[in-house]
């Protein structure tokens, strides 16, 4: 038996330095190498299931039933869903309200995406959202690397009091204060102005924090060099914090993206006219009044763009949930 | 007062956000241009409908030199959601329009401009139905120009009933007629539903006082003080409802949710029959695609009284004297004019509009009326015929307003149907029983 | 003194987003809730007329119970299967990046393309899932449209799109797990289900509490699924706290009704905050 002491001791020195080396930043502790090889099972590091007992015949067997069945399992809940959407939406109205469904539409025809195209008006929507989602990314990233730069590099007075406010608006969900933000949004004149979805966006604690702890990783040394040859807190900013920080702008810049292009609530009450909607809401007021396979098609072209990012940038999205793993 | 922190912010905000959009624009920039923006433009789902809508604004604009009209299609176009707020901010367009049932608050809370030194612009002006024109005019003052008012019949697919081997020139006249056909349009196959009803979003609770209205019930008691849904109509409304659902299966199994969703099934053509006005009519038609030859209306079964509905223009009450003149010149432009805009029949036909409906009875048998009902009958694009049992009716049947807090009792009696339409099990009494005390305590709280 | 003029030159944009947009909206949240406002006209101090309202609404404890529940059913569904999934997926070695990927393509999604998808699945005629049941011989399932079995629907339709993200961050936290100590358990002749409850669990226990609270924080706020799905029915069964605060202020135009929702919203959320802070302060020592 082991003792829960010496794992809880171990685990808290593990912890502790690795939240270490995350602090250290510069690189956060996703890629690792893989190497495949059919037969034996090859591990390369050790879980749970020891490479002995994975290798063993009854082992194996089970190991490759459980990832059959795995496979399978998520094909059909996670890929699906995506085949049933997509297939829905080059069918006849007729044939989507078939009953039982064909598994495969038996006339395949785009004729609803573009339907849905010009009925959702997609191409203002999906514009109006991009355009949303880069001033969000823009404005938010030039203010908070700014403050974070200012909390860590800068040290103000009271900085430890501003950041400590800042953190404190993570407890708060963005839900429980949206009727007085909303309040504060129309008081201030910014309905159907991108303004009013910006200022909300750049006020994000836990960007801040990301980014504050990471520009604290960066040896003082590296500032103070600069500072001797004469360089100006934004010259040191521009030349020596950002180009190290590469990995932490990434992970933040990917996430200010993907959170304003999956908003609803805010944008919903914000950009009312139609002509200023994002693709979640426009699609959310005219689902109801347009066919079905039409509804399919336009959430094809909705999912599109964040799969594509998704695509793109798999790695350093998966880099940003192990450093928001480690939140708090 | 929280006002002027807000105007502090503003301030601090400074350049950045004086972008801001303004709806009215600056009126002293020309002596004789002004700007109005204008609610209701049709959406782009509904193609035909919005190019006739620009059609009408450049002629107006033609007709009105320095007159600039701009449309807005936020639908629905009326949206208690952003009424509000639309407004404080300054986005609320210079002409908008406001259902009956929120006449009494927006006015109370004067969100809508006097304009009785404008009804002359109207020019057809007395001939709208007066009792309509009074739910818009609050001591001696006139807030509106009544743009739609209608009862509540019985909307019904006339393709399905002679599929069904039903006669469709001989609706159904009693519940019990509603029944069987409703059984027989069911008995077509899979996906037919005999007849149509609402469960959730305010609309179960709005059809409900339709049912019961007709029925002879009373949602409140004559001084609103009290609920009086409680009694013999309301659980008749629901007996009836619960036993076409579970009985005779003939309502289908999905609960609808929002207005859209039944006129979407509706439109779909496979919906047998419906409560609702002509207006219904015409918007399965116009925005769901329904086929216009297959829909006929009806009086309400066993019709006792018949809630009342319908709309009004107001306009902003930010606007200068220069925007609500060439607002109510609009309004009367579009829609109070004999062959133009909304009643110039000859093209509403040629684009496919349900012709013949007698969605709108804002004239009465006024002088207007009559002139509207001929011309209406002129390009009928259907047999008017579809129409008459409804027409019969309504002259009969007494309209009945709707109660008042009507929002927050149709949320009460969503409850309730939604019970009857979603649980075999359910105990009307029960749902009635717990509605009733629900009601009442909001009436208290609400004075 | 001139360091910190320049610090704050660099601070003040975020202060002033913060100010107005993070900061202020607490405080007015508060103020709001004592006042009755159409945001049109002058806005009257009522006292606590507006928590009345909000308590009496006949809404409002079914609100709190549906809310209630709907986390303990988000937290069975959208807690514990992703825990067991991420252990399953350690074990794995083959087709990793496939499954990654896949269980987190759906949190890409906006959320009002899954929940339409849903919709879709749900309805109870050609709907896919009464059609699946159909092909088994099953009978089909009102879905959305009984309280019986709405509210769950809305917690599967939740837990779809966003498990991705909890099951990543559980395989991450996994993947730290220093492997001696599996060996050393193994030694000590520590069974899987020992191992799992004696290294893995409390090797991640850190993760598990805070992941713990996010979701919990998380489900509180449910709102776009009765939204678009329900409108908070059948039979109030999936009227959210956040859906009726909405409701009280867009549907009701009752600003101040819907601010004091929002203050007991707040104050709950705070206190449970409290409670897990405790908890894992507790636990640490």
């Amino acid at each position: 038996m082991i003792s829960r002491e010496k794992v809880g001791t171990a685990y808290r020195d593990r912890a502790a330095s690795r939240s270490e080396a995350m602090g250290k930043g510069a690189r956060i502790p996703i890629k690792r190498v893989r190497r495949r090889r059919p037969k034996p099972i090859h591990v390369q590091f050790r879980t749970i299931v020891s490479p002995h007992q994975l290798n063993s015949p009854w082992g194996r067997r089970i190991y490759w039933l459980v990832l059959a069945a795995v496979i399978v399992l998520f094909t059909l809940a996670f890929v699906f869903p995506f085949y049933w959407m997509i297939t829905g939406a080059l069918k006849t109205p007729e044939e989507i309200a078939e009953m039982p469904p064909s598994l495969v539409p038996a006339d395949p025809s785009p004729a609803a995406f573009f339907e849905a195209w010009d009925l959702f008006d997609i191409g203002t929507l999906l514009a109006n959202t991009a355009y949303y989602a880069f001033g969000a990314w823009l404005f938010s990233m030039v203010v908070d690397v700014a403050a974070a730069y200012a909390l860590s590099k800068l040290r103000p007075m009271f900085g430890n009091v501003i950041l400590g406010a800042m953190l404190a608006t993570l407890m708060i969900p963005p839900m429980v204060i949206l009727i007085p933000l909303y309040v504060t949004i129309v008081d201030l004149g910014l309905l159907n102005n991108p303004w009013g979805l910006w200022f909300p966006a750049a006020a994000n604690g836990f960007n801040i924090f990301l980014l504050k702890r990471f520009f604290d990783s960066i040896p003082r040394e590296l500032v103070e060099a600069a500072q001797i040859d004469g360089a100006g807190p934004f010259r040191v900013l521009w030349s020596v914090v950002l180009p190290v920080s590469r990995p932490i702008l990434g992970v933040v810049s990917i996430f200010t993206i993907v959170a304003s292009f999956k908003d609803f609530v805010l944008p919903l009450l914000v950009m009312t006219d139609s002509e200023k909607m994002t693709i979640s809401v426009g699609l959310s007021q005219t689902a109801g009044a347009v066919t079905q396979n039409q509804v399919m098609g336009g959430l094809v072209i909705a999912g599109i763009p964040m799969i594509i990012v998704f695509f793109i940038f798999q790695r350093h999205i998966m880099a940003g949930l192990t450093a928001g793993s480690i939140k708090g | 007062m929280r006002r002027s922190t807000g105007l502090l912010l503003v301030s601090v905000i400074g350049v950045s956000a004086t972008a801001c959009g303004s709806s009215e624009a600056p009126s002293s920039s020309a002596p004789n241009s002004v700007t109005i923006t204008v609610a209701c433009q049709p959406a782009k789902s509904a193609p035909k409908e919005r190019q006739a809508w620009d059609a009408d604004v450049a002629e107006f604009m033609k007709a009105h030199p320095g007159v600039t009209v701009k449309s807005t299609d936020q639908q629905p176009c009326f949206d208690p959601k952003t009424f509000g707020p639309k407004l404080a901010g300054g986005q609320m367009e210079t002409v908008f329009v406001v259902p009956v049932t929120n006449y009494n608050d927006v006015i109370a809370q004067g969100q809508a401009l006097d304009v009785t030194p404008y009804t002359s612009t109207i020019k057809n002006w007395n001939d709208l139905r007066p009792d309509v024109r009074e739910l818009v005019t609050k001591d001696g003052k006139v807030y509106g120009v009544p743009n739609v008012h209608y009862s509540v019949g019985l909307v019904y697919n006339r393709a399905l009933f002679t599929k069904a081997g039903l006669d469709p020139d001989t609706p159904p006249k009693t519940w019990a007629e509603v029944r069987e056909a409703a059984k027989k349009i069911t008995a077509l196959g899979p996906g037919f539903v005999g007849y149509g009803e609402y469960s959730g979003g305010n609309t179960g609770g709005w059809h409900f006082t339709q049912a019961i209205y007709g029925r002879g019930g009373a949602i409140l008691t004559p001084d609103n003080k009290k609920a009086a849904f409680n009694s013999p109509e309301g659980k008749a409304v629901l007996q009836n409802l619960h036993d076409m659902r579970w009985t005779d299966n003939s309502m289908g199994s999905k609960l609808l949710v929002g207005w859209e969703s039944l006129m979407m099934a509706m439109g779909s053509g496979k919906v047998g029959m419906m409560l609702g006005a002509p207006d219904v009519v015409t918007d399965v038609v116009n925005k769901f695609k329904g086929n216009v030859a297959d829909y006929g209306i009806t009086g309400f079964p066993e019709a006792k009284a018949s809630l009342s509905g319908g709309e009004a223009y107001m306009i902003n009450p930010k606007a200068t004297p220069e925007q609500a003149k060439a607002g109510m010149a609009w309004i009367d432009f579009r829609f109070n004019t004999v062959g133009k805009g909304r009643f110039d029949f000859a093209r509403g036909k040629a684009i496919g509009n349900p012709v013949g409906v007698p969605d709108n009875d804002v004239y009465g048998d006024s002088a207007t009326g009559k002139a509207l009902q001929a011309e209406r009958v002129k390009n009928a694009s259907l047999p008017v015929t579809n129409y008459e049992p409804y027409v019969q009716a309504a002259v009969t049947v007494p309209p009945k307003a709707e109660p008042v807090h009507a929002q927050e009792l149709y949320a009460i009696l969503d409850v309730v149907m939604s019970g009857v339409l979603s649980r075999k099990d359910a105990s009307i009494d029960e749902l009635l029983a717990d509605a009733e005390t629900k009601a009442n305590t909001m009436l208290a709280a609400k004075g | 003194m001139r360091r910190n003029l320049t610090a704050y030159g660099f601070l003040c944009a975020a202060l002033f987003c913060f100010t107005v947009f993070a900061w202020y909206p607490m405080v007015r949240e508060f103020i709001l809730s004592f006042q009755k406002t159409d945001l049109i006209n002058p806005p009257t101090w009522v006292g606590l007329d507006n928590f009345k309202a909000a308590v009496q609404d006949p809404a409002f404890g079914e609100a709190w119970l549906n809310t209630v529940e709907f986390t303990v059913l988000a937290l069975l569904c959208g807690y514990a299967v992703p825990f067991v999934v991420a252990l399953v997926l350690n074990e794995l070695r083959h087709a990793r990046a496939y499954l990654r990927f896949v269980v987190y393509l759906p949190v890409m999604l906006p959320p009002i393309v899954a929940v339409l998808l849903f919709q879709w699945f749900y309805d109870p005629g050609p709907g896919l899932f009464n059609q699946i049941l159909g092909f088994f011989h099953l009978p089909p399932l009102a879905w959305l449209d009984s309280s019986s079995t709405a509210l769950i629907s809305l917690v599967l339709v939740s837990t779809w799109m966003n498990m991705g993200s909890a099951t990543l961050i559980y395989l991450a936290a996994l993947q730290n797990i220093p492997p001696e100590l599996y060996e050393a358990a193994e030694l000590d002749g520590a069974g899987i289900l020992k191992r799992v409850r004696h290294v893995t669990i409390p090797q991640t226990r850190l993760i598990l509490l805070l992941m713990l609270m996010l979701q919990i924080v998380a489900t509180m706020q449910v709102f776009i699924e009765p939204y678009m799905l329900t409108g908070g029915g059948p039979e109030n069964a999936t009227v959210s706290v956040a859906y009726l605060m909405y409701q009280f202020a867009f549907s009701q135009m009752n600003y101040g009704q819907a601010g004091a929702l929002g203050m007991l919203l707040m104050l709950a959320l705070l206190l449970f905050a409290a409670i897990q802070l405790r908890a894992t302060r507790e636990d640490r020592a």
